[in-house]
């Protein structure tokens, strides 16, 4: 990992278009302001590793697409004739 | 009238009791993700499927990688007054023109005790007319990753 010290409204510059400034940095934390082109997305590591994580069991478990569906409605799984 | 480009492809999901169906979705019916899903990053085409027997759950089945599934519902089904809210960033990204009528797709996911909830907070978000999609994660929301599912 590259570590940089950074004052107040110093910048860092990520390849093409990317910029990271610290906007305010305190005790219990840092205001970071980032600017970057629209086509990369931005967002808090916390948010983004939760909804990967729901991604990642709603795929494991949609195998079972007819028992869910059946559960889903209040019925008992399918039965096969 | 012409349908235009319907995302929702008319193949039933691949049988998943017996052996592996192969799954060949036309060229026009593939979705494109450009950054793929969180977790499935690899995986860029997607296709949009109706099991008869599920309306109105979908399926969103991946064609690269692991191929994953992923079963949806519209969200305005779970919340009738869901707030469907893009940023600039996000239709620029979708390539949405004022017109365009965007795909809403929540992801649902079953709990281990026969409960399922709904990813109301990272819906995906697919342009039919451009055919490319990608899940919207805004900064605020309102809704939760799991809000309880009925039906």
């Amino acid at each position: 990992m590259l570590v940089i010290g950074r004052k107040r409204d110093e910048a860092i510059v990520i390849g093409d278009g990317i910029e990271i400034r610290v906007l305010r940095s305190g005790r219990d934390g840092v205001k970071l302001g980032v600017t970057a082109p629209p086509s990369v997305s931005v967002h808090r590591r916390e948010i983004y590793d939760l909804i990967r994580a729901e991604n990642q069991w709603a795929a494991r478990h949609s195998a079972d697409l007819p028992q869910l569906v059946s559960r889903l409605r209040g019925r008992s799984a399918t039965r096969t004739e | 009238m012409m349908q235009p480009n319907s995302p929702v492809a008319q193949t039933q999901p691949p049988d998943t009791g017996g052996d592996t169906v192969e799954l060949v979705p036309r060229e026009e019916d593939i979705v494109t993700f450009p950054g793929g899903l969180p977790g499935f990053e690899s995986c860029r085409r997607f296709v949009v499927m109706s099991p008869g027997e599920a309306p109105p759950l979908q399926c969103l089945q991946g064609l690269d990688a692991s191929r994953p599934t992923f079963l949806t519902i519209d969200p305005a089904l779970v919340l009738r007054r869901y707030r469907r809210v893009l940023s600039p960033a996000d239709r620029l990204r979708l390539e949405a023109r004022e017109d365009d009528t965007l795909l809403w797709m929540a992801v649902v996911t079953c709990g281990v005790d026969e409960t399922a909830t709904v990813n109301l907070r990272a819906p995906i978000v697919i342009n039919p007319r451009v055919m490319i999609g990608f899940q919207v994660m805004p900064h605020q929301s309102l809704y939760p990753i799991r809000h309880p599912l009925k039906l």
